[in-house]
This record gives structure tokens, C-alpha cells and sequence, in this order.
């Protein structure tokens, strides 16, 4: 499932992160990546607010569908 | 010696630097802040020798994402510092520990130094900086950098740590493979698991996300937005800023100094004319321009507060949905913000945009943004032509919005460019902003207000008076319409006939603004000095000038059309190539241009009844610029 269609309080892990390989090389620097636990905290003017390692990120509707979950 | 400052972005390396090094290097609660290197010599309180600390911008991994993080990664690999002090927001230990594990397989010392470290036992996490030492070979020291707490500790490991001149690499398999970065996060996880104690879970709701769905929340985050800089600007401008200058300008350099200095110059018998450049030029110019100190000041000070909040990466998240309509995303949303500062920071702060054309276009709309030296313009403008009237300041940045909105459309068309880049922004805690701080940073910009009103600004009123008091021939002049800057105003000034300028002085006074923008203010002071009623009342000489339509424009021609020379300068060196400077600067004029003479020939009508000085050329340049963008246009869909 993408992390897009995920509900906000939901935590799952990360399968896989498609897209270009620069921006999966630094998703992972952030630790976004396989295996990582990932938390939608809410989706706030179309974008999505995301916990990884206790860090909140915002990421827009594209990167949200770039990201499959468990 | 050398010492540079390395870790993620936003866990304080530039506060660290401050502290240590004495200087008010810009800082900000948001990713980004810092975006080129800085230098400055460590405080002697810390060591007697000389040594150099190195600020650099943040990033996440030794590979950059941004041209900013490739600055980093530049300096520790070209210039290879003594010693390198690897900063770690302690709260973010398990994410910075990933570039930690980098910086030192570089064979330079590292000392890393967990900062908010009081937030963290806030949080009731805690950390054990031993069993961090001994896995990572290297020291750890905790600190607490805006309260200048561990920092003497610091420097001292670092300089011992320096001396040793070597570095022990991280022990893990898998380097030089292709699973080398998962490698990497194994080995970080390992470390953390026996070092780091939380308490807290990754899917609590914090006070800041409660907070978050209220300021990014769909309906509500841009009116949350609009009214927060309303407040900012009518409390600086209107409300003590505003009071404060009207003493400085009206009492202060109108009455009192110039009194106090005729008597003097009068008792001890100087030459007039001397007399006449201190009092006119220097005193009536400067002073017309130093009499915005306060609104400056408390402007700035609002402003520093806002940015310690935390606030700022929620105004992206906010306005990225509409600035993906232009081709934009919520990055940009940062360096016109910034911008409202000053332009230079502003386009400095593109950096951090990863796609080329989104920066491109970034850089060329940021200038828009009204920067605090226009603000004498307006107020100027506005106290003379539409007194007790509050909607001229908030009138203008509206203005600037719609031209961002209009110029970004424009150059999607124009450029046809597809944006490739995603939105990814971290999203700090909200904190209490320390007043501490934002004192700093008012005394910061007060302090280099003052240096450019009395080089930058005196020099060129010393300039101007002296053009508007001789003639070519070096006589004084008689009538100032013989004088020199009357004639040098006068060749561009059949240029602005369009727009319904019509007179030398104000070719004259937009062009001390390209300078600095606040010359505007001072040219117009020195020009109609001779003039019995002050500058700033409203049956001044100004008034003789301009309609209040006319006035109107010209606010608009000065603010919208290219920035003052150091911002095309910043301009360039961001933009890096002759070809897109020139079109930046072609753009902006367009712009400025066109809007400010569709105001006074399209107002003038509907407000006089009758047509505006120079009708009839406004409407070729109308149609030649209408061409011209049709003509870019289609070339721009031709090309896709």
C-alpha cells in the first residue's frame, strides 16, 4: 500500500521508496527506507506530515505515492 | 589551526559559531538558514593561539541533494580542516549519526558535539556519551549551544583532538560495496539501540502537530498567515515602529540638529556653501533616510522572533500547493520571506531549491518581495499623497504576491519548463522564541543600517548635491534645472514619459536608487530642499511632482522593477551565467515597467477624467511589450 492511501496515526514499515535515485539517496540520509518504521501524523494542505525516527517531515502527494508500505 | 562545523541542517552549528567565535551570523529555527561558508577567528577566552572556525551549511549525508550541502562536502574534503566538531541536534541522534559515521572515515578528528541537550532530558530521553565515545572512537561532548553551556569543554577536546591528527573509520563490513549505505544505518542502529533511551513513541501526537493542524490546516493556514505578517508590519510600521520614526524624522533631523548645527556654523563663521552641504546634503539626506532606524529596528526585531518559532517551514508547507501552480514548490516560499528582510539573503537562500529551473525563476521573483530599504519609499509616498490612509503599505505587498503569481505563470510559459523536483521540508519543533535573540539580530541590522546610511548613502548625497548645486561648468548653479544632475536626469528621463513621469528628478532619484534604495527618499529631500515646506508634508514640494495616481506608480516603479546593484550582484553570482542575468534584469524591468504605467495612464482616466501625460507612447510601448511576450510565448511552445 502507498503511504498515501494510509490513514493518519498509522504506523507501518517502509517496503520499498521508488522514484529517481537522487531523492531515494536522500530519503535514506533521512532514514526513509527499507525496513524503516514510518508514521503519518496528519495530511495538512495537501501535503503529508511524516514521523520517521521521531522527525516530522512535510512531503508532497507525488513523494507520499513514491513511498510503498507494508 | 583549522576547526570546521559539520551535521544536519537546523542542530545549530551557526548558533555554535556565534558563541564561540562572538559574531551574529544569521540564524533561524528552520532547515536551510545557512547556505554558504563563514570564517572567524575563536574567541581568545577559549584558546590564546589563533584559530580559525569554519561555519558550514547543513546536510544530511557527505552525497549532496542541494548546491548548499555540496558547499560542506567541498570544504571537508578540499581544504581538510584540523579538526572537524560534528554537531548532533541530540534529539535527532539515530538520523545524524548516518553523516557522523561519514565525516569520520575522512581520517580528520572529529568531536561531536550533542547540542539541546536540555531538550532532550525535556523529552526524558537520555543519552550515554561513554558507550557513544567508545563505539564511534571519537568524543563526545554535550552542550547546550545558545546557552553557551559545555563549550569550553568542547573547544578544549577539540583542539587536543586536533593535535593527534588522525581519525579511527567506524568498524563495519560491507564498505565499498553496493549494500554499503544499508550497511552503514546497521551499524548507526546497533550503536543507538546501546546508547539512546527514549521513552517516547513515533506515533504520539505532539503539542507542535496539535499546532500544525491549526497553522497548515487547509482553510485556515493562509489567512493565519496573512494576518501574522499584518500584525508584524502594522506594529513596525504603524504601530511603535512607525511612532518613533515620525519623532526621529520630524523633531530630531527636522528641527533640532539642523538648528543646532545653523548656529554653530553661523557663530563660528564656515563658508556657506559648506555650511550647505553638512546641513542640505548630508544632515537633509541621510537624516531623511537614518529617520527609519526604528521602523527598521522593531521590523527586524518581529521578524527574528517569527523565524526562532519555528513558524517559517509551515508557511511552505501551506503555500506549496499554490506555488505548484506556477511551477514552484513550498521551497520558495522561504527565500521570499527571507527577502523581506533584505533581497540578498533572500536569493542567497535558493540554494536550497534542488531543481535548476525552480531556482532559476526563484531567484528572479524574490527581488518582488518589498525589502525593509523600500520601506521609506512607501512611507514617504504614502504620508505625502495618501495620509491616515493604511491600506498603501499592505496594498504593496499584495502587489508583490500577484506579481510572484503572474511572473512565475509568465516564465512557465516563457521558459517551458516541466518541474521535476518533489517537496520534502523538516518540520522543527515550535519553541519559544528567545528575545535574547531577536535583540541581537535588531542590534545586528541596526548596527549595518547605520554603516551603509553613513558610507553607502553620504557618499552618494555628498554626489548628488554637489550635481544639483554646480552646473557643467563647474559654476554654481543658478537655476537648478542647468544644474548637472539635472541634465544627466534628463537623458533618461524621456524614458519615463510612458509612465507619466515627467521631470528629471525623478529620473534623478530612481537613479540613486539602484545604489540603495533608500537614496530615493534622500535625492528627493536634497532636490526640494530649497523648498520652504518639509519633505514629508502633504503641501510639499513632492506634491508638485506627482499626482497621488502618478505617486502611486512611482512606488510601484521603484519596488517592482530591478533591485539595487548589490542584489543584481547576489542576483548573478547565484544565477552563474551572463545569459540569465541579463534575462532576470529584462524580466524585472518589463514587469515594473508595465505595471507601473498601466497604473497612472488606466488610474489617471478614471480618477481625473483626463488622459495622462505621455498617452500616446504608452500605448506603443503597450503594444510593443504585448508583442514581445506573444512572440516569447510561442517560441516557448514551440520548443515543447
Amino acid at each position: 500500500m502507498p503511504l498515501y492511501k494510509s490513514k493518519p496515526g498509522d504506523t507501518r514499515q517502509i517496503k520499498n521508496v521508488s522514484g529517481n535515485e537522487k531523492i531515494k539517496k536522500f530519503l535514506f540520509s533521512l532514514g526513509c527506507s527499507q525496513g524503516e518504521d514510518i508514521t503519518l501524523i496528519s495530511i495538512l494542505a495537501g501535503n503529508y506530515i511524516i514521523s520517521v525516527k521521531n522527525i516530522r517531515y512535510a512531503i508532497d502527494k507525488n513523494m507520499a505515492k513514491a513511498i510503498e508500505l507494508v | 589551526m583549522k576547526i570546521g562545523l559539520a551535521g544536519n541542517p537546523n542542530s545549530g552549528k551557526t548558533t555554535l559559531f556565534n558563541a564561540i567565535t562572538g559574531k551574529t551570523e544569521y540564524v533561524g529555527n528552520w532547515a536551510g538558514v545557512t547556505v554558504d561558508k563563514k570564517e572567524a577567528n575563536l574567541k581568545r577566552e577559549y584558546n590564546k593561539n589563533k584559530i580559525t572556525i569554519v561555519d558550514l551549511p547543513g546536510a544530511y549525508s557527505i552525497a549532496p541533494f542541494t548546491n548548499e550541502e555540496a558547499i560542506a562536502r567541498d570544504f571537508v574534503l578540499g581544504e581538510k580542516p584540523d579538526a572537524i566538531i560534528n554537531i548532533i541536534d541530540a534529539s535527532n541522534l539515530e538520523r545524524s549519526l548516518f553523516f557522523t559515521t561519514q565525516l569520520l572515515e575522512l581520517d580528520i578528528p572529529v568531536v561531536i558535539a550533542l547540542n539541546k541537550i536540555d531538550i532532550l532530558r525535556k523529552h526524558g530521553e537520555s543519552i550515554d556519551l561513554e558507550g557513544l565515545s567508545k563505539d564511534l572512537h571519537c568524543e563526545v561532548v554535550s552542550v547546550v549551544a545558545n546557552e553557551g553551556e559545555g563549550l569550553k569543554e568542547l573547544l578544549s577536546r577539540s583542539i587536543d583532538s586536533a593535535d593527534k591528527k588522525t581519525q579511527a573509520s567506524p568498524d563495519f563490513s560491507g564498505k565499498g560495496t553496493e549494500g554499503e549505505d544499508q550497511a552503514r544505518q546497521a551499524f548507526v542502529k546497533e550503536i543507538i539501540t546501546g546508547t539512546f533511551i527514549t521513552k517516547r513513541k513515533a506515533n504520539e501526537i505532539t503539542f507542535s502537530d496539535k499546532v500544525d493542524r491549526i497553522v497548515a490546516s487547509p482553510y485556515l493556514g493562509l489567512p493565519i498567515f496573512a494576518l501574522i505578517m499584518w500584525g508584524v508590519y502594522s506594529f513596525s510600521i504603524n504601530g511603535l515602529g512607525g511612532f518613533l520614526s515620525g519623532y526621529v524624522n520630524d523633531t530630531l533631523f527636522g528641527v533640532v540638529v539642523p538648528d543646532f548645527l545653523n548656529g554653530f556654523f553661523e557663530t563660528i563663521g564656515v563658508n556657506t556653501l559648506l555650511q550647505s552641504l553638512i546641513i542640505d546634503g548630508a544632515i537633509g539626506g541621510v537624516g531623511a533616510v537614518i529617520g527609519f532606524l526604528p521602523l527598521i529596528m522593531v521590523l527586524f526585531f518581529c521578524l527574528a522572533l517569527l523565524e526562532d518559532s519555528g513558524y517559517m517551514s509551515r508557511v511552505a508547507v501551506v503555500m506549496d500547493r499554490y506555488f505548484k501552480r506556477i511551477g514552484l514548490s513550498g521551497k520558495s516560499v522561504i527565500p521570499m520571506i527571507v527577502g523581506t528582510g533584505c533581497s540578498i539573503p533572500g536569493v542567497m537562500a535558493a540554494r536550497t531549491i534542488e531543481d535548476d529551473n525552480e531556482r532559476i525563476v526563484t531567484i528572479m521573483l524574490t527581488p518582488f518581495v518589498p525589502c525593509s530599504a523600500k520601506l521609506p519609499i512607501i512611507a514617504l509616498m504614502a504620508v505625502v499623497f495618501f495620509p491616515g490612509q493604511s491600506w498603501v503599505f499592505p496594498s504593496m505587498y499584495l502587489i508583490a504576491g500577484v506579481l510572484i503569481i503572474i511572473g512565475g505563470l509568465l516564465l512557465k510559459k516563457i521558459l517551458k519548463f516541466e518541474s521535476t523536483s518533489t517537496f520534502i521540508l523538516e518540520l522543527p519543533e515550535y519553541k519559544i522564541p528567545s528575545l535574547k535573540h531577536a535583540f541581537r539580530q535588531m542590534i545586528k541590522q541596526a548596527k549595518s543600517f547605520i554603516i551603509k546610511a553613513s558610507t553607502i548613502i553620504l557618499v552618494m548625497n555628498t554626489v548628488v548635491w554637489f550635481m544639483q548645486s554646480y552646473s557643467w561648468n563647474f559654476q554654481l548653479a543658478t537655476d537648478q534645472n542647468t544644474s548637472i544632475l539635472a541634465i544627466v536626469g534628463g537623458i533618461i528621463a524621456p524614458l519615463l514619459i510612458p509612465i507619466g513621469f515627467a521631470g528629471w528628478q525623478m529620473a534623478a532619484a530612481i537613479l540613486t536608487g539602484f545604489v540603495a534604495k533608500e537614496n530615493v527618499v534622500a535625492t528627493f529631500a536634497i532636490i526640494l530642499i530649497s523648498s520652504d515646506a518639509a519633505i514629508h508634508s502633504m503641501s510639499g514640494p513632492l506634491t508638485e511632482l506627482f499626482t497621488p495616481v502618478t505617486a502611486f506608480a512611482f512606488l510601484v516603479f521603484n519596488l517592482f522593477t530591478p533591485p539595487c546593484f548589490a542584489a543584481i550582484g547576489a542576483m548573478n553570482a547565484e544565477l552563474g551565467s551572463k545569459k540569465w542575468i541579463v534575462r532576470a534584469i529584462l524580466f524585472q524591468i518589463g514587469v515594473g515597467y508595465t505595471l507601473a504605467m498601466l497604473i497612472t495612464q488606466i488610474g489617471t482616466p478614471l480618477i481625473y477624467g483626463h488622459l495622462a501625460t505621455g498617452f500616446i507612447p504608452a500605448v506603443v510601448v503597450a503594444l510593443f511589450v504585448a508583442g514581445i511576450l506573444y512572440y516569447l510565448i510561442k517560441k516557448g511552445e514551440r520548443i515543447s
